[in-house]
């Protein structure tokens, strides 16, 4: 198993961010992400807590190889719970692949929650996944894992860039009208990369292993 | 300014996914987030939506990996919340 971890400060106050997450999905350019649908939904009301439950699909260039162990797939999953805690404030998301988790399970867990510096102006990100690849050989599960983990790193850091662009966009609008609206523009849109749905990203990207693999 | 918005990953519901989205969008920032309401206000169209959704995850063989997802990792709430607290 290898882990993958990362902080980032975001310079918005937790809400916006938080209204922002369910908003950064339509995704034209990350051709990967092809879905997200909600699943369950459902409010804690003693607790202020809102619990979450999501589908996120993503296309599954799935290599040769790999379509010979697991079958061919045109698309892989991604299950995602999350909870925003209105109280404690913190928005927690937690979120596992459905799809070939026999050869590589990517369990990843994002915090967001108000910088203890300046808790009304900024958002501390904290972000963590798990990866661990199952194959017979050892030394392959390794540069599974580590190419895995690479991936990851590099998604993560656009990701964290495109999202503070977002948050910028949608916060100029909460300044105006007190509320976010969600006309992001097709430009802007254009430039988000998934901050969270690295898990999918992930996956989607196994294929090139098939690379690694011919190359043994 | 068009938007767009993300797509069900059955396309019978998309439509029926936007309206509840926009819906709930409204809602999460107007009223969820200032503490004026723990109602959800959107259940008319999270009716139609998951009815949908339901279907489809059915028909599409996803039901049974998301049902096993549940099983191995519910991910409850003590589970949520105790990974701010490692």
């Amino acid at each position: 198993m290898k882990l993958f971890e990362s902080k980032h400060d975001f310079l918005y106050p937790w809400d916006q961010v938080t209204a922002a997450n369910w908003q950064k999905y339509p995704n034209e350019l990350s051709t990967h992400v092809v879905s997200v649908d909600i699943l369950s939904r459902s409010i804690d009301k003693e607790n202020k807590v809102l619990r979450t439950e999501r589908l996120i699909g993503c296309k599954q260039p799935v290599p040769r190889w790999m379509t010979a162990l697991v079958g061919g797939q045109e698309y892989s999953y991604v299950r995602e719970i999350s909870e925003v805690d209105l109280v404690n404030k913190t928005l927690i998301m937690k979120s596992h692949n459905l799809t070939m988790n026999h050869l590589l399970q990517v369990n990843e867990t994002v915090i967001y929650k108000p910088d203890m510096d300046l808790p009304g102006q900024r958002t501390l990100f904290i972000q963590q996944a798990e990866i661990t690849a199952f194959a017979s050989f050892s030394r392959i599960c390794d540069k599974i894992e580590d190419w895995s983990v690479e991936r990851f790193g590099q998604n993560a850091k656009t990701g964290k860039m495109a999202f503070e662009g977002v948050l910028k966009t949608l916060g100029d609008k909460w300044e105006e009208s007190g509320v976010f609206v969600k006309d992001v523009s097709n430009s802007l849109i254009n430039d988000i990369h998934e901050v969270t749905e690295k898990t999918s990203e992930v996956l989607s990207e196994v294929s090139k292993l098939g690379n690694v693999f011919r190359d043994d | 300014m068009g938007n767009i918005m993300s797509v069900s990953f059955a396309p019978e519901c998309t439509e029926k996914k936007t309206k509840y989205d926009d819906c709930f969008n409204k809602w999460y920032t107007e009223k969820f987030l200032k503490g004026t309401s723990m109602e959800n206000e959107c259940t008319q169209l999270w009716d139609d939506y998951i009815t949908c959704v339901n279907a489809a995850l059915a028909n599409h063989q996803i039901k049974p990996s998301l049902d096993k997802a549940r099983e191995d990792q519910p991910f409850s709430h003590e589970e949520i919340s105790g990974s701010d607290k490692k």
